[in-house]
């Protein structure tokens, strides 16, 4: 057992005073920051100027209408903030976001009339102003538009799906209300009319009735994405952890001290309680971040609300988080042992990744019926479980017993796993220099 | 200036590397040369006295019919041996005769697929594994950890803690003078002070048995005296020693008994002075002037070697040499040396090897 603690020790301290590690502290959640936050930004980044468009109504009464949709296309969803304040929930901050946050759009818009032209002459001018970069694209309102739901685009950036899309939407919105009012339905009854629908989502479980927008799904994806990071970051320095004394060539005289068993066993939890130690260092800091920030924003009298979860799943997160970060880090460490450098070992780990994207996917088949066979093998099957099995238990709860089975196999997995990973190492430590085959590793496995 | 002051630490070192090199060449062709003289130490007469009665049956380790094979390939057969207690055990052989092998069974790193060890008189097991200190041919250290650490790591390892092992640690950087590099790291030091943090490592838990695999590669003539001295030291405190090398002029100096494999068997066996004795031949240094036609005399002479300074004779079936003196001196020649010539370790090892080999 000393013999067992002296290598966590080691493990964790020399790792945890390096420099790499405060650096990498530091920066970590900034790069993370960065990548999270740049490719929308990118994304939904326009030339700053606003979008010129000429509208052609032969229809003669619809522009209006079209006119005041598009313009008023962004100031809607800012309307319905003011008058949310108070009922601001998680959906709709986010669709006020999808609104505003992909790009500030701003259109000028004119009314092109043909005046007894033709069309085809009124197109070839306007095609010349798009041309001369007066305009960035115009749009043909046919006359039996409400008819045919169908109008014509024309633009030099026929690839921008953004704008188009957009546009599309608000001519549709514009043409349903002017469908209604034509069944003379009365406007104000045409708004209330056309408003959306939005879920109030209620969860039913053995206790009654809990309030719950789906964001106990985003949180399991949470779990998932931050397994995901973290096997990312760390499998990567278990690897390296495991062959360090190969490639130093300690390896002998540590097997001269204490069994391989322990040692591997020693090197898991060392690097973990570095990872995990960073892991909460983020998470401190992120939580404080968040915390100021709720506090800043109900300073200001927005109220926020968080995604409403019980103790008990919290629990969960945290045992299936731990579990699958430990399954993964211990596939690490068995590719660790059979291979010689750390760069082979990169090589070689590269399909675990695909293990933890296909129980990402899995979430999807699980959620829609939590309690298919399907749900459930994946949720004991524990390369995928502790993504599968957290979407069962916030989609639908499944016995008790489940968990725990759940739980059980994921455990004797990893040390079915590092008693692999330590046989393979003993034995392929005697030999340097080369990798592994698959039935030389089955061998090594069987003696030792 | 700090990159100035880097730049001369770099020169520096790099200086001090040739330096080492070239003491190393020095060394290795003067060993060459020195004719053989039986090494001896203060501490080395007591515990001797003491176990002399009981030394014949006094076994810290009994091999018996170990036998270990990869596939098809047998890396040791049927290997006997026995390491008495408090003396130097050389376990000789070429390249690949089987020796690591051998010793990672000793140690208890690998199993035997047949036979028995036994040490300090107990079936081998986990628990003896604390009570051997073993330096290996493969060795290293961890590059970016401090010596101190790195020292305290390797005794836990070996099941002591606290205040002792840390006085431990430093009363051993302090025996091969190292206790200013406690605080660096082990890619700063050369590779001599690494070897000799590593025989540390072996030797820091006091352990009954030492195995050393060729501890003295590549060290300076200053540092192999002093881990020498070290190793004379141990075994007048009654530690035994198997002393791994194919360096038959260190082994011939330091080791009691020696075991000769070759190809995975045993060639021979015994303490260093039975085996050189089973090899005596009849020859004679010589370091003379005149006496030329002496020399000539095939009746008393058969084979002449030139040596850079002297010559070694090898006398016919029947002379003495004696009769080689007397005849020398009736000759009128001037005689500078004249030593009767036991055979080398290394002539023993070429001899039994080649003939095993064939």
């Amino acid at each position: 057992m000393r013999k067992f603690l002296a290598v966590v020790k080691r493990e964790y301290l020399q790792r945890v005073r390096s420099k790499m590690f405060l650096v990498f502290t530091i920066l970590g959640p900034l790069m993370l920051a960065f990548f999270g936050v740049l490719p929308p930004l990118i994304m939904g980044m326009k030339t700053g100027e606003s979008t010129r468009i000429a509208i052609v109504d032969e229809t003669g009464r619809l522009y209006p209408r079209v006119y005041k949709s598009i313009m008023t296309g962004h100031g809607e969803t800012a309307e319905t903030n003011a008058q949310g304040k108070g009922a601001l929930n998680p959906g709709a901050e986010s669709r006020t976001q999808k609104g505003a946050g992909v790009g500030e759009e701003d259109y000028s818009v004119e009314e092109v009339r043909l005046d007894g032209r033709s069309i085809e002459e009124v197109k070839r001018g306007l095609s010349e102003r798009v041309r001369r970069n007066q305009l960035d694209a115009f749009i043909i309102l046919p006359r039996n538009i409400l008819q045919t739901g169908k109008a014509e685009y024309y633009g030099r950036n026929t690839g921008d799906i953004f704008t188009r899309g957009r546009i599309a939407d608000y001519l549709s919105r514009a043409v349903r209300e002017q469908r209604l009012a034509d069944e003379h339905i009365d406007e104000s009854r045409v708004r209330a009319l056309s408003s959306p629908v939005e879920f109030q989502t209620q969860k039913i479980t053995e206790t009654g009735e809990e309030s719950d927008a789906g964001a106990g799904f985003y949180v399991v994806f949470g779990v998932g994405f931050i397994i995901y990071i973290s096997i990312l970051l760390y499998g990567q320095v278990m690897l390296a952890a495991v062959i360090e004394e190969k490639e130093t060539r300690i390896a002998e005289i540590l097997f001269s001290s204490i069994r391989s068993f322990p040692l591997m066993m020693g090197k898991l939890i060392g690097v973990s309680l570095v990872a995990l130690t960073q892991l909460s260092i983020w998470g401190l800091a992120f939580g404080a971040f968040a915390i100021y920030g709720v506090a800043a924003l109900a300073a200001r009298g927005v109220p926020v609300q968080l995604p409403h979860v019980s103790a008990i799943i919290y629990i969960y997160f945290l045992l299936f988080f731990l579990m699958g970060y430990f399954i993964y880090a211990t596939i690490y460490a068995l590719v660790g042992s059979m291979v010689t450098t750390t760069q082979e070992g990169g090589q070689v780990a590269l399909p675990v990744i695909v293990l933890l994207v296909i129980g990402f996917y899995l979430a999807f088949p699980v959620i829609r019926s939590p309690n298919s066979p399907l749900a459930f093998w994946a949720s004991m099957f524990p390369f995928f479980s502790p993504i599968t099995m957290l979407v069962r238990i916030v989609a639908q709860t499944p016995p008790l017993w489940q968990i725990l089975l759940s739980l059980g196999i994921g455990a004797a997995t990893i040390v079915l796993l590092i008693w692999i990973a330590s046989r393979i190492y003993r034995v392929g430590m005697l030999m340097y220099g080369k990798r592994a085959s698959i039935p030389e590793v089955l061998r090594w496995v069987r003696q030792a | 200036m700090q990159f100035l002051a880097k730049a001369q630490s770099k020169i520096l070192k790099l200086a001090k590397m040739t330096l080492n090199r070239a003491l190393n060449l020095l060394m290795k062709t003067f060993e060459l040369r020195r004719s053989y003289k039986p090494a001896r130490s203060k501490t080395f007469n007591l515990p001797m006295k003491q176990n002399f009665v009981m030394q014949n049956n006094d076994y810290t380790l009994k091999l018996e019919n170990v036998t270990k094979s990869f596939d098809e390939f047998v890396a040791v057969s049927n290997l006997s041996m026995g390491v008495r207690r408090a003396r130097i055990f050389g376990l000789l052989g070429p390249n690949g005769a089987g020796k690591t092998t051998s010793i990672r069974m000793i140690v208890n790193i690998t199993r035997p697929d047949s036979g028995r060890i036994e040490l300090f008189g107990q079936e081998m097991n986990v628990d003896l594994q604390d009570r051997i200190g073993y330096l290996p041919e493969e060795r290293g250290l961890y590059k970016k950890m401090k010596i101190g650490e790195q020292l305290r790591f390797f005794g836990e390892l070996k099941d002591m803690s606290g205040r002792v092992l840390d006085q431990t640690v430093d009363l051993w950087l302090e025996k091969l003078k190292l206790s200013e590099w406690k605080n660096k790291k082990a890619m700063e030091l050369s590779k001599g002070m690494q070897q000799k943090i590593q025989f540390i490592a072996a030797v820091m838990h006091d352990p009954d048995l030492i195995i050393l695999d060729e501890p003295f590669a590549g060290l300076d003539p200053i540092n192999v005296d002093l881990l020498k001295e070290q190793v004379l030291d141990l075994k007048g405190k009654g530690k035994t020693i198997i002393f791994s090398t194919h360096q038959m002029e260190v082994a011939e100096k330091i080791c009691d008994d020696i075991c000769l494999i070759n190809r995975s068997r045993k060639v021979l066996s015994g303490s260093l002075r039975e085996v050189k004795a089973s090899f005596g031949r009849n020859s004679v240094a010589l370091r003379v002037e005149g006496g030329d036609d002496v020399l000539e005399d095939r009746s008393l002479v058969t084979k002449i070697e030139t040596h850079s300074d002297e010559i070694e004779v090898l006398l016919a079936e029947g002379a003495s040499a004696q009769g080689l003196l007397k005849r020398l001196i009736d000759a009128g020649a001037t005689i500078m040396k004249f030593e009767m010539v036991e055979p080398s370790l290394h002539d023993i090892f070429v001899e039994e090897v080649g003939r095993s080999n064939s």
